[in-house]
């Protein structure tokens, strides 16, 4: 997995590339969460993740749960079609915030 | 049909116990998937339910514990009867204790369990022969 954040307009936009899985939650982690942390708005673009297993989708799920708790929101964008089916597969597409 | 395209198959391959090993055990299942007839929205559901429960070797098995020792996979296709088999020398596995979170219960874990039985037709957990300890048979049957 690789990644790049840029800011725009106060809000975080992290593109991740690649395949999210348990070797790499913590990675995904250490790049999302201080974000959140700092209260920012944070923009997942998941365009070029080309498969996400239950330990990414826990990683969403903390993620939206950290940001509710602070008082702001994560707001995956660009889905790409293999993430969107395991979202869906967990019935998270009502809970998550798809953009 | 493509010639090189065939619906019995009968492969296995050991993996370090480990998160990093899981890479490969997606690439070694989608080449075997890559040489069945089976459509790339199906291919793909079940290599996550193999990645699924190899993660789960690595995580509760063996507790995200370092170690030098292997698990197997073994994956058939028999007249549409898709077999897949995961040997490990984890801790044993008790079976009541294997659960997955309940639908409306949004919290992270116990979702690798829950994409294997919604994959899958049955999951079953034996004891392994020796020198295994923990044998888990995931069966589908598959509609060509």
């Amino acid at each position: 997995m690789s990644y790049k954040v840029t800011e725009e307009d106060n809000i975080s936009i992290v593109h991740l590339d690649g395949e999210i899985d348990m070797d790499v939650t913590e990675k995904a982690k250490e790049v999302i969460m201080p974000l959140i942390e700092a209260k920012k708005e944070v923009h997942l673009n998941l365009k070029d993740v080309q498969y996400m297993d239950s330990s990414g989708i826990s990683v969403l799920i903390e993620s939206h749960q950290k940001a509710t708790e602070l008082g702001t929101k994560v707001i995956l964008k660009d889905i790409s079609k293999s993430v969107l089916k395991v979202i869906m597969m967990a019935k998270l597409e009502q809970i998550l915030n798809l953009g | 049909m493509n010639s090189s395209v065939e619906n019995n198959i009968s492969e296995k391959k050991d993996f370090v116990v480990s998160s990093s090993s899981l890479k490969d055990v997606r690439s070694f299942s989608r080449e075997v998937f890559s040489k069945v007839n089976l459509n790339q929205d199906l291919k793909d559901e079940l290599v996550l339910a193999i990645a699924e429960a190899a993660q789960n070797i690595v995580k509760h098995a063996y507790q995200n514990q370092e170690t030098d020792d292997k698990m197997e996979i073994k994956i058939s296709l028999d007249n549409g009867e898709l077999e897949i088999g995961f040997f490990d020398k984890g801790r044993p596995v008790d079976n009541s204790n294997v659960r997955h979170r309940k639908i409306d219960d949004v919290k992270p874990g116990g979702l690798g369990t829950f994409f294997i039985k919604q994959i899958m037709d049955a999951v079953v957990f034996k004891e392994g022969e020796k020198p295994w300890i923990n044998h888990l048979i995931l069966t589908k049957k598959i509609n060509y």
